[in-house]
């Protein structure tokens, strides 16, 4: 029922530029997901979604409302703050019926109201609590309820689990997920793990510097990253610096055919993309270490020239430090000043000076 | 002295024992001396205990006009500049925890000029300026010279009050649909409350004992319950009018001690005087 | 309205004309009382008593000055003050430190009941203090009750002397001297002296070398905060102290008063500010020092 459209955004605070002309469409529904380390201006963009930053400049529409210039009292939006932000001086049920209340409605239509929401956070007969009697993770529940029960078309929420510990964090993801799809409500969610943008997300939206650098789905955006950041933000990722001369990637360790223009390129490949083999040769690569995780053993793995990559092998392999191997890739990215120049499926493997196998 | 960083939990803390003995002393046997007096009937010299106990005292007290006059004339001003100072230095303490205006830091601090000159000269300069505008012995003069002494005390702990409320309280409460009005009375008012109440107390019994402005400013006509109680003690009346007066003088403070003590002890009360 | 009241709300980021006046209107009232009664009774308590209506019109004349420190009365009640207002400095440091620190680095049971005693005089107002030391110091007092219980001779009554006000004084200002003190010990951090301790300095080198020095500021305030308060302190040397010579407090009262004299009392003040001065600037230097690392 809702879409949230977000024209050329712009945020300036005295000597910064925070958010630098975003722009973006939420659909019906979607649940979109601001990724970015810390200082990307994902949660400033949300606080200008919500009213509480004015922009510098640009337009924020909510289906075709505009509201860009609406204190955030009278947008239709619901936000959930990092610290949850609760009233300590009210109980559970007057933090959720506050809002309520400055609705006029009948007492009965707010208990009602307010029972419902307690009901679809999993706090039903919480009503009575003091907000300290909760633990976090139910503290953050009742500032969920606290935003649904006045039934928002876009709810905003600012790492939301950022203050949890982690099992409670996966637990709590699900359960917003959930809550989410059950209501099909319009969400934006800033977040800067990438684990929980994964794990909810549509779309992701990744910043940095207060710019957009990819929007798409989880699975697009960890398979095909348009830009060398994105690669390296999301997931694990081995980077190898070179130069392109003559249609070909000059690594003393890798060499790949490609047609690009000549210059220096940066290869990325993920862990999972690599296989090793061992290997006689004097001058080849060497393990480091081998860490295993139980469902993979991660092998690090030192080139020739000094570069150290990350090697995910199956869980039965078995790697000594110091053992020389070779390796092989079955998938790459390359990427010159931060854009994609060309990406591929090809084998590409160390060089030995004599064989090369196509593994993929 | 220094013995207790360490604080082995195991020793005897013989100077926690000491200090507190020592003050028990000093603090506290002037006032039980008062407070013995207060209900005493005769107490001649040599004897230790009083010869005879009895509320004789508090009767003649409390039949003596001038204490009744000078105990509603305290009230009454106590009342008028506590609730004149938190009028004016309330909304001004808000406007100096979260907003910003041309010169704010230099108006904040410029508070603290009620406390940076020894305060009888300033009382005396004050006096000066009310001479020439016929303030001297009226009422609305007393107000005054007692309103400036409360401002420090009344902008300060209050600022801090607010700037502790977490201003994501407020922003949520913005987004659930309240308007700025609304916010600060149900949500940073609350949340600052206790604070606060305990300015607004310590100011109230604060005017209530104030004594120097009172008379240089008031006398003859307005006299107040400590102008009064110099009075007794100068004329040498009775004994026990004094001891009374002073049992009854320290009920609101009693009061204050009990509201206030959180607060004191946190020292957030310390930093309002820059410590 | 709603543009003005979205601004209020949006962090501190865009410099709104109006949003700068509200603020101005709401601190407005008690700025403005500041400036009428406070700034402006001091310079005008200052040019009032060097420009003096003459014969021949206003004119410069330092004669009431002159007239002070010619005044051997007048010079005798200064130099008392100013003995007054040290002792009382020496005295409120030398018993307001040790209870300091004491809270500071204790954890026994003891602590809480110190601290309530410490801080309890704060609770008892000047007045009925005065009279409460006059019934147990004064003559025939307690003490001089129990003295003689015990069989001792009287002491000589500190009452009317010098030094009754010195004894009231000190418990007066006991309560805000040690929380003063405390809250700036509270900034030296535990680590720091036990990395002291484990390095092999005793309990008076860590005091020496570590404490002192991290709280000479605090401990500045709180002599400048008390010498601010007791320089010209009121109920107590009036009611306690000797009638000549009298500390300026009651000095000044009584030229006002019952002398009819404002010039010569504006005068006592003038004199009073010139000698708090250092203490003053020193005062309001330091918080405000305190105030911007806050802010900032």
């Amino acid at each position: 029922m809702a879409r949230l459209k977000i024209e050329s955004l712009r945020k300036s605070f005295a000597a910064t530029t925070a958010v630098d002309d975003f722009s973006l469409d939420v659909g019906d529904g979607e649940l979109v997901c601001l990724l970015g380390p810390s200082g990307s201006g994902k949660s400033t963009i949300l606080r200008m979604i919500g009213g509480f930053e004015q922009p510098t400049s640009g337009m924020i529409r909510i289906d075709g409302q505009d509201v860009t210039r609406l204190s955030p009292e009278r947008r239709p939006t619901g936000m959930v703050f990092q610290s949850h932000a609760l009233w300590s001086h009210m109980n559970v049920f007057n933090n959720i019926a506050f809002g309520l209340k400055l609705r006029s409605l009948s007492r009965g239509e707010i208990q009602r109201k307010v029972d419902q929401a307690l009901e679809l956070v999993g706090l039903a007969g919480y009503g009575h609590r003091q907000t300290f009697q909760l633990s976090g993770g139910q503290q953050q529940r009742v500032a969920l309820a606290r935003s649904l029960v006045l039934e928002p078309k876009i709810l905003l929420l600012d790492e939301p689990f950022a203050s949890l510990d982690q099992h409670l964090r996966e637990r709590l993801r699900e359960e917003v997920r959930d809550i989410q799809q059950r209501l099909g409500i319009t969400t934006l969610f800033v977040t800067h793990g990438q684990d929980e943008a994964l794990a909810m997300a549509d779309r992701i939206v990744v910043l940095r510097n207060g710019q957009c650098e990819q929007v798409d789905a989880p699975d697009v955006l960890y398979r095909n990253p348009q830009t060398e950041f994105v690669a390296g933000f999301i997931g694990q990722m081995n980077f190898l610096s070179a130069n392109v001369e003559g249609g070909r990637f000059r690594h003393p360790d890798f060499t790949l055919d490609v047609e690009v223009q000549d210059g220096p390129a940066v290869l990325a490949l993920r862990p999972e993309a690599l296989r090793l083999e061992p290997s006689d040769s004097p001058d080849a690569a060497g393990v480091t270490r081998a860490t295993d995780f139980g469902s993979h053993i991660m092998v690090d793995v030192e080139l020739r020239d000094g570069a150290r990559l990350k090697v995910m092998t199956a869980p039965d392999a078995r790697w000594q430090k110091g053992q020389t191997v070779r390796l092989a890739a079955s998938a790459f990215a390359l990427y010159r000043q931060n854009r994609l120049l060309a990406r591929g499926g090809l084998p590409v493997e160390t060089v030995e000076g004599r064989s090369r196998h196509a593994l993929a | 002295m220094i013995r207790s960083y360490s604080s082995t939990s195991g020793r005897f803390d013989w100077m926690g024992l000491a200090f507190a003995i020592l003050l028990v002393i000093v603090i506290a046997v002037p006032l039980l001396v008062v407070f013995t007096w207060a209900f005493t009937e005769v107490w001649r010299y040599p004897s230790v205990i009083p010869q005879k106990f009895g509320l004789r005292f508090w009767d003649q007290t409390l039949s003596r006009a001038d204490v009744w006059e000078a105990l509603f004339i305290s009230l009454r001003l106590s009342a008028t500049v506590t609730a004149l100072s938190a009028l004016i230095c309330l909304p001004a303490a808000y406007a100096f925890a979260r907003m910003k205006f041309p010169g704010r830091d230099l108006f904040f601090l410029s508070f603290l000029a009620s406390h940076a000159f020894p305060k009888f000269g300033l009382l005396v300069a004050i006096a000066a300026i009310f001479l020439q505008l016929n303030l001297i012995a009226t009422f609305w003069g007393v107000v005054l010279i007692q309103l400036v002494g409360t401002l420090m005390l009344m902008i300060w702990i209050p600022v801090a009050a607010f700037q502790a409320v977490d201003r994501r309280m407020e922003e949520a409460a913005r987004d659930v649909g309240a308007g700025p009005l609304r916010v600060f009375w149900s949500i940073t008012l609350p949340q600052a409350g206790p604070t606060i109440f305990a300015a607004v107390l310590l100011t109230f019994v604060s005017t209530f004992y104030e004594t120097e402005g009172a008379w240089l400013i008031g006398a003859p006509q307005i006299r107040t319950m400590p102008v009064l109680m110099i009075n007794f003690i100068n004329n040498q009346v009775v004994v026990q009018y004094g001891a009374v007066l002073s049992v009854i003088l320290w009920v609101p403070s009693f009061i204050a001690l009990i509201f206030a003590r959180r607060v004191i002890g946190t020292g957030s009360f310390a930093k309002g005087f820059g410590a | 309205m709603a543009d003005t009241a979205t601004l209020s709300a949006a962090g501190g980021s865009e410099p709104a004309i109006g949003r700068g006046l509200k603020g101005l209107l709401l601190v407005a009232i008690p700025v403005f009382l500041v400036g009428w009664l406070i700034i402006y009774p001091i310079f005008a308590a200052i040019l009032s008593t060097l420009f003096v209506a003459g014969p021949d019109g206003v004119q410069f004349s330092t004669a009431s000055y002159q007239f002070f420190f010619s005044d051997p009365y007048s010079r005798a009640n200064l130099a008392l003050t100013l003995w007054t207002t040290s002792i009382c400095a020496v005295l409120l440091l030398l018993v307001g430190l040790p209870i300091a620190l004491y809270l500071r680095f204790s954890t026994s049971r003891f602590a809480d009941l110190v601290q309530s005693l410490a801080i309890f005089p704060m609770f008892v107002p000047s007045i009925i203090l005065s009279y409460a030391l006059i019934r147990t110091i004064g003559p025939n007092g307690t003490v001089d009750i129990l003295l003689n219980a015990v069989g001792l001779p009287k002491l000589p009554t500190p009452y009317l002397t010098p030094w009754g006000p010195v004894i009231g004084l000190v418990w007066d200002n006991l309560p805000l001297t040690v929380l003063m003190l405390t809250a700036g010990l509270a900034g030296i951090s535990s680590p720091s002296i036990e990395a002291a301790r484990d390095v092999g300095a005793g309990p008076i080198r860590v005091f020496w070398y570590i404490i002192l020095p991290r709280m000479g500021n605090s401990i500045l305030v709180t002599i400048s905060f008390t010498v601010l308060g007791i320089f010209s302190s009121f109920t107590l040397p009036y009611v306690l102290g000797p009638a000549s010579p009298e500390m300026m407090g009651p000095f000044m009262l009584r030229t006002f008063n019952d002398l009819y004299d404002p010039l010569n009392a504006k005068t006592q003040a003038v004199i009073s500010f010139v000698f708090c001065l250092f203490f003053g600037l020193f005062y309001v230097w330091s918080i405000a020092r305190n105030q911007r690392s806050q802010s900032r």
